[in-house]
């Protein structure tokens, strides 16, 4: 392993959901795939996607994980976890103390795994997070909440973290800054989507008019909706146009530096890099300095989302978005 | 179709032992638990299934479709096929149908979001 001195840079198998889902990978073959292409060393995974035995995995998977791992020189750094509430639709949240232990089934294996941290979600209610934090301890690994779309460092709800992780004053508890919460805006290729699913041009001049617009999420898509239907739109339309209020957000980018001391972890959240090396919808060259300059050390995790309305190759997505974070670390 | 939308597994249509069932994959990016999942509706060269009577087959296991809401522990692992299963076909070998099928997904972390995915296939009904 590297000794950090700055920022490393790494991958997200996510980046790869179209490859997975198509089964043209199984999980050894991604982890040497993504080994050969050197798009690690440093890899995060999400639990629930790549491995079959989550939440509770066995030793011997975690064994065969582990050799894996040496096999391909890769990294375990991050292990993304989830807060599943609401397991029955349109009934009430599962009981507390059954959520605190989803939590503590999630940590333990990824523990056993080898990762370090965990990404976790705002779904988990901050006051119980008193009670997984001295697990996470005993264990042995951090957690870091994804602050992510509609979420930014001004949010309320990453205040009320804010003040929680004061209180409890432990170095187990950090941030995962998302940049999609701060993107400048829609990337160019997610418009192209919904014009191939035909959308038209005034349609998607009202979604750029509206998605500037103050308001949670859900409301600026009822607004464009409500505009949509009005205007003789169809539902599928106004469908493949509304996917930008679910996963971006334009909050200031320079508004990161108020969470780069607790940050533990990043996620490079890309839509498409152009052959000038630039981000069709995110910042890069104002964000990173403000983790470089700021002392971050972890690691910058590739995250190509562009698999939700794209099929391009996410190998050169990620390669591109790669050497555009060295480049500007370097700058 | 982006992969994430498919919901007619690779598997297609078989008919074995007068059992039919149908190859299914779940339209996420992530595994979830069979109960946040919702078969919500089979036609056959345009005539509704009934689906009263249907199980849901998973990795070794198989349980009434009308149960399903409470395996709230069973994880769809997001690369697998599971099945939804007829034991009354009036299918044969052989034959060519179109299949129309709903799923609709309701992920355990998004309170109130509910996605429903359609797919339309001609399969062949394979031994």
């Amino acid at each position: 392993m590297t000794t950090a001195t700055g920022p490393q840079v790494g991958v997200t198998l996510y980046s790869y959901t179209n490859e997975w889902l198509t089964r043209q990978f199984d999980l050894p073959g991604l982890m040497q795939e993504v080994a050969n292409r050197e798009q690690g060393p440093n890899i995060e995974i999400i639990g629930f996607q790549n491995f079959k035995e989550f939440p509770d995995v066995s030793d011997d998977f975690a064994a065969k994980f582990k050799d894996l791992v040496a096999e391909t020189g890769l990294n375990p750094v991050s292990c993304a976890i989830n807060s599943d509430r609401f397991l029955k639709p349109g009934q009430q949240p599962i009981e507390d103390v059954a959520l605190v232990e989803y939590h503590k089934r999630q940590l333990r294996s990824a523990k056993k795994m080898g990762f370090s941290l965990v990404r976790y979600q705002f779904a988990l209610p901050v006051h119980l997070l008193p009670e997984i934090a001295p697990y996470a301890e005993e264990i042995d690994i951090r957690m870091g909440v994804e602050v992510h779309a509609p979420m930014w460092a001004g949010h309320p709800a990453v205040q009320a973290y804010a003040e929680m992780y004061d209180k409890l004053d432990t170095p187990v508890l950090g941030w995962i800054p998302d940049f999609g919460g701060t993107a400048s805006r829609i990337p160019e290729s997610m418009l192209d989507a919904a014009r191939a699913a035909g959308a038209s041009e005034d349609l998607l001049d009202k979604l750029k008019e509206v998605w500037l617009e103050d308001g949670m999420s859900h409301e600026k898509a009822g607004r464009l909706r409500e505009w949509a239907l009005t205007n003789g739109h169809a539902p599928a339309h106004i469908q493949a146009a509304s996917l930008a209020f679910f996963i971006l957000s334009n909050n200031d980018p320079k508004s990161w530096a108020q969470l780069v001391d607790r940050t533990i972890h990043i996620h490079g959240k890309f839509y498409g890099v152009d052959d000038d090396g630039v981000e069709e919808a995110i910042d890069y060259e104002t964000i990173l300095p403000l983790f470089r300059d700021g002392g971050f050390t972890g690691t910058i995790v590739s995250e190509w989302e562009g698999h939700a309305y794209d099929t391009r190759d996410a190998f050169e997505q990620v390669r591109r978005h790669q050497a555009m974070c060295r480049r500007i670390l370097a700058s | 179709m982006l992969p994430v939308e498919r919901i007619i597994g690779e598997e297609g249509l078989r008919l074995r032992d007068g059992k039919l069932s149908l190859a299914m994959r779940l339209p996420w990016y992530r595994s979830l638990p069979f109960s946040t999942v919702e078969f919500a509706g089979l036609s056959i060269d345009g005539n509704p299934v009934s689906l009263e009577r249907a199980t849901i087959e998973y990795d070794g296991d198989s349980w009434p479709l009308s149960q399903n809401g409470e395996k709230v522990d069973s994880f769809w692992f997001v690369r697998d096929s599971a099945f939804l299963c007829l034991s009354d076909p009036a299918l044969e070998n052989g034959e060519e149908h179109e299949v129309a099928l709903t799923i609709n997904v309701n992920p355990p972390y998004i309170p109130g979001m509910k996605r429903a995915n359609s797919q339309v296939e001609t399969l062949r009904v394979q031994s």
